[in-house]
């Protein structure tokens, strides 16, 4: 587990996008994304777990990413992979709003890895 | 009807594998057999491109971890089905044992077409259907060998890109000038075809006649009158869907095993998915074949959904991908039909879009456009009427088009 880090700032995400913090930067050694997405914000590992593809530049809606590549769907809120090609999850972490400041805790698991919604 | 309590899925390809993993998902809690003689399912695609290149392992390859199968109670049957006794609630592997199931789902793809010339059935000749083929096929695209690909459609491409990436001298012969048209469109399948002679693989437009062996060597001869001498002879001009099984068992067949919409066969307790099955319309309209791999999958979804009951799951356009010379290509919908809108990047054309006369959007391909097809497959599906102008504009995101 690493230290918490400030990635972002509200508002530098745009809605239904997502940044990459990557694994040397968070610490884990895998790359982390960062979503904006329903009003809240996300992070899991930012490789699909399929194929080599981010997530990152996927399609983001509601509380899924559609994988760029092969369509393989994961939850947002949990990882869960939700369609073929995928059938391994990817790892969530946490997210934590502190005052406008975005932060991410990386390697720390969340069952709903969800923030308090936007002001 | 009484609710079933014993499905066997004949064919661990996607549409039989998934079959099983949504009957759990709705809740199914009676027994699940995949009778494959080729063990635990696992994923085609790669055998082609990623297995085939040796970078993605063999591990890699199965739709699901091997735990996965007895979490769930899906039972593994590795063996041939010789029989089906739908009447009797039975069928007979080829070893003799005969198995009970009150529900068959079919889903047994089909074998690589053979070529209708004087020596098309060398047995010498390679085909690509599984992991097997890969395995063998790999061991032949060595630097320097001569491998002659006979068919330039998505498996002929595919082989052709890894093959040469692997060194061999690839000859790639195909009767049609621009192959994947009618599903890539003519914009992009130009610039797909020309990758082939970008990448040294000569290509030739021409039909075969005849394959001739001597000794380790095949020569094939061309309707222009040219030989092509080759170590290796790969044959990937499609597939004949396997339906042996379905027509000694007296179902309706039609050059692929003929169902409902409910993907039932003329005996309501079998039920057939994937390459295989035909799909004809209540109205009478025999569809064509779908040999793409999310067609699959979705054919052993609606299978799932009429075991257990359940409404039939609805879906859009139809979708598909190939990778080659380290591009990916993605198409969705129509793209033989309507009028095409081409988005150009330095004069190159990247996504295509067929338009209806009202509007809509009916189809798109695109060659490494990121979400592209994803934003296409929305606005196709929804109905979204979009201003051309913006579809033409490559500094346009489609993503903010769709939303």
């Amino acid at each position: 587990m690493t230290e918490p880090i400030k990635v972002a700032t509200v508002g530098d995400i745009e809605d239904e996008e997502a940044i990459v913090v990557d694994g040397e930067t968070n610490g884990t050694g895998a790359d982390i994304a960062v979503f904006y997405s329903a009003g809240r914000y996300f992070a899991i590992d930012d490789t699909c777990t399929h194929e080599d593809a981010s997530l990152a530049d996927g399609w983001i809606e509601g509380e899924e990413v559609e994988c760029p590549i092969h369509s393989a769907r994961f939850s947002l809120c949990s990882g869960a992979a939700l369609c073929l090609p995928a059938s391994i999850p990817v790892r969530t972490h946490k997210v934590e709003l502190r005052g406008d400041e975005i932060w991410l805790y990386p390697g720390v698991p969340v069952a709903e890895a969800v923030t308090e919604v936007t002001p | 009807m009484t609710a079933p309590r014993e499905v066997a899925i004949v064919g661990g390809g996607l549409a039989g594998f998934t079959t099983a993993q949504e009957l759990r998902k709705h809740g199914y809690d009676g027994r699940i057999r995949i009778i494959d003689p080729e063990g635990v399912p696992y994923d085609r695609p790669p055998l082609s491109k990623e297995y085939l290149d040796g970078s993605m392992p063999a591990e890699k390859l199965p739709f699901v971890p091997d735990s996965w199968y007895a979490d769930n109670s899906v039972e593994l049957v590795t063996e041939r089905v010789a029989a089906l006794l739908p009447a009797e609630g039975r069928l007979t592997l080829a070893g003799g044992t005969e198995l009970s199931a009150d529900t068959v789902v079919l889903a047994l793809g089909g074998r690589a077409r053979t070529l209708p010339v004087p020596g098309g059935d060398l047995p010498g000749l390679l085909y690509l259907r599984t992991k097997a083929d890969a395995d063998l096929l790999r061991t032949r695209m060595v630097p320097g060998a001569r491998i002659t690909i006979i068919g330039a459609g998505l498996i002929g491409a595919e082989v052709a890109s890894t093959a040469a990436k692997a060194g061999a001298t690839v000859t790639l012969v195909d009767p049609v000038p621009v192959p994947l048209a009618p599903i890539c469109g003519a914009e992009l399948a130009v610039r797909l075809h020309a990758m082939h002679a970008e990448h040294g693989v000569d290509v030739r437009c021409a039909m075969t006649t005849a394959i001739e062996a001597d000794g380790p060597e095949y020569t094939v001869a061309l309707n222009d009158g040219s030989r092509i001498v080759s170590d290796t002879v790969l044959v990937a001009v499609g597939i004949v869907p396997e339906t042996g099984l379905a027509t000694a068992a007296g179902l309706a067949t039609d050059q692929g095993i003929v169902v409902d919409e409910a993907h039932r066969t003329s005996n309501p307790a079998v039920y057939a998915a994937g390459d295989v099955a035909r799909i004809r319309h209540s109205d009478g309209t025999l569809l064509r074949r779908h040999e793409h791999w999310e067609s699959a999958m979705h054919g052993g979804q609606a299978v799932a959904a009429s075991i257990v009951g359940l409404d039939l799951p609805q879906h859009g356009a139809g979708w598909m991908w190939s990778d080659r010379y380290g591009v990916h290509v993605e198409a969705v919908g129509d793209m033989v039909n309507g009028t095409p809108i081409v988005r150009t990047v330095d004069g190159v054309p990247v996504t295509a879009f067929r338009m209806e006369s009202d509007g809509r959007m009916i189809g798109a391909c695109t060659i490494d456009g990121g979400t592209a097809i994803r934003a296409a497959r929305r606005i196709i599906d929804r109905g979204i009427v979009v201003d051309p102008s913006k579809l033409a504009d490559a500094t346009v995101e489609l993503k903010k088009l769709a939303r």
